[in-house]
């Protein structure tokens, strides 16, 4: 699991969560240009389950060289299948989703991949994760320094995104614990109609805690540490805005969780213009709302421990 | 990681212990905007049940937080744990504190105050529970201190015009954090249903 403590002083990111639509690949490549705009190497990593189109939003066209040129072996390292975008300080890697997607993709693959990940020359790393909601992609989204939730102020989209929450944080806690009965309690309770009656982590810790004090322990400890963080997308109103803060308390009282709440993007038909020209917004019409909004937010990733998941 | 049983009446209105009678007021509204059985926030995260638990627990705060002497007490048996040891700040908890979050460019926000009506007596009960004067609004909005009690006391034929009504009710109720177009659009709708009586 990575630590913020080391001395890389590279930060992964993934942006996840919510459903297709919410804006991932739009944020994903936006931020990235902001954050390549301070003068820090950037690389955009396209991870998409859904639609891998992560270099449509940087107005380039579909690489030819992708993560499998490196898997079979046909480059020697990360670093060659690495797309220059024409932007400095940015480039893109491809094909990710073909591992995560893998049946047979096991942790420790996912674990190697992560690693070689890490190990790419770059300051700043941010993975696309698209709308998916699997176990390699939970994975990556745990493995990360930094895991960022997309969501629109609407009901599909936020029940989608406390789905995705929900997975992430229940699996973060399965892999914490020690015990074999208490790892299977806790795939049992994120079947909210278990027969056990638990509810919702507060009932699992309960249980937990009758079961192995040492494992409760380390519940409360994963839970305290656990911070990701919300980007609230297509924002209409003040009201959509507070969704965003509501969202924070909800998940304070329901998991315990402190939740960051990073900022919003308007809604702004400036966005749908800039990608159908192909052209990244935060270039192509810097004054606009929404790309102010953006700028923001990058700002503060660039700060970026305070942001940190903290494992 | 505490049920909601277990938290402070800070922690469950997500407030400083130091917190004033006036973000206790806007931490209030905001809980129970968030918490309100149709709000989009919770509906798919929480039962029935336990939102009817949090929401019953949002109005004990506020009304033991609102009143000074409850307070007082509140304060005097559990802000101090048996070892001495002092309560964690739940604004601190949640990584801004309470004062600085008026920094950030995104919490310019509307409060909702649910389904209250903002009559000329409910803004009254909402100033005094936070123990601020008319003469202090006064100050602030440079309202004249005779149309903020004619505000109040629903002296409907002494009120100015309602384009300038308008004006010093959005002043009124900033100058109390909460959301001017709710307080406009509430007053304006008891006046008119009080003409219709």
């Amino acid at each position: 699991m990575a630590q913020t403590q080391n001395e890389d002083p590279k930060f992964i990111w993934t942006i996840g969560g919510g459903k297709g639509g919410s804006g991932k690949s739009f944020i994903t490549a936006n931020i990235g240009i902001c954050l390549s705009k301070l003068g820090v190497q950037v690389i955009l990593i396209d991870a998409d389950l859904g639609g891998a189109n992560l270099h449509t939003f940087l107005g380039i066209l579909p690489p030819s060289l992708s993560l499998s040129d490196f898997i079979k072996k046909r480059v020697s390292h990360l670093q060659e299948v690495l797309i220059p975008t024409g932007i400095p300080n940015l480039q893109l890697l491809t094909g990710a989703q073909d591992l995560l997607n893998a049946a047979d993709a096991k942790n420790v693959q996912r674990r190697k991949l992560l690693h070689s990940i890490r190990s790419l020359e770059g300051d700043y790393i941010l993975i696309d994760l698209g709308g998916g909601n699997s176990m390699s992609v939970l994975d990556f989204f745990l493995m990360s320094d930094g895991g960022i939730l997309m969501v629109t102020p609407e009901p599909t989209s936020i029940e989608n995104t406390y789905r995705f929450l929900k997975s992430a944080f229940y699996r973060r806690l399965r892999q914490s614990v020690s015990s074999y009965p208490v790892k299977t309690l806790i795939e049992r309770a994120m079947d909210r109609k278990n027969e056990m009656g638990i509810k919702n982590p507060h009932d699992l810790l309960k249980a937990v805690m009758r079961i192995n004090e040492e494992d409760a322990n380390r519940i409360i400890e994963e839970t305290e540490n656990f911070h990701p963080n919300l980007i609230l997308n297509q924002v209409r109103s003040k009201k959509d805005i507070e969704i965003g803060f509501s969202i924070r308390s909800a998940c304070q009282k329901y998991f315990g969780i402190r939740l960051h709440y990073l900022g919003y993007v308007v809604y702004d038909q400036e966005v749908s213009n800039s990608v159908r020209r192909r052209r990244p917004l935060v270039l192509e019409n810097t004054k606009s709302r929404a790309a102010q909004c953006v700028r923001e937010i990058a700002s503060k990733l660039a700060n970026r421990h305070q942001m940190a998941f903290r494992f | 990681m505490k049920r909601i049983e277990e938290q402070t009446y800070y922690e469950v209105l997500e407030v400083s212990p130091t917190a004033t009678a006036k973000e206790i007021q806007m931490a209030y509204e905001r809980a129970k905007e968030t918490f309100h059985s149709d709000s989009l926030a919770v509906y798919s995260l929480f039962s029935e049940e336990e939102i009817h638990e949090i929401q019953a627990a949002i109005e004990e705060a506020y009304r033991v937080l609102m009143d000074e002497a409850l307070r007082k007490g509140y304060d005097r048996s559990h802000l101090q744990s048996p070892g001495g040891q002092k309560w964690e700040d739940p604004s601190e908890r949640h990584g801004i504190p309470w004062e600085k979050r008026a920094s950030l460019s995104f919490t310019d926000l509307s409060i909702n105050a649910g389904e209250e009506i903002y009559r000329g007596k409910t803004l009254k009960q909402i100033r005094e529970r936070m123990g601020v004067d008319l003469k202090t609004i006064s100050a602030e909005t440079k309202i004249n201190m005779k149309i903020l009690e004619w505000i109040e006391e629903e002296a409907i034929e002494k009120l100015p015009a309602l384009v300038y009504l308008k004006g010093f009710l959005r002043g009124y109720a900033q100058s109390l954090g909460l959301d001017p177009q709710k307080v406009i659009e509430g007053y304006l709708q008891f006046l008119s249903d009080s003409k219709k009586k």
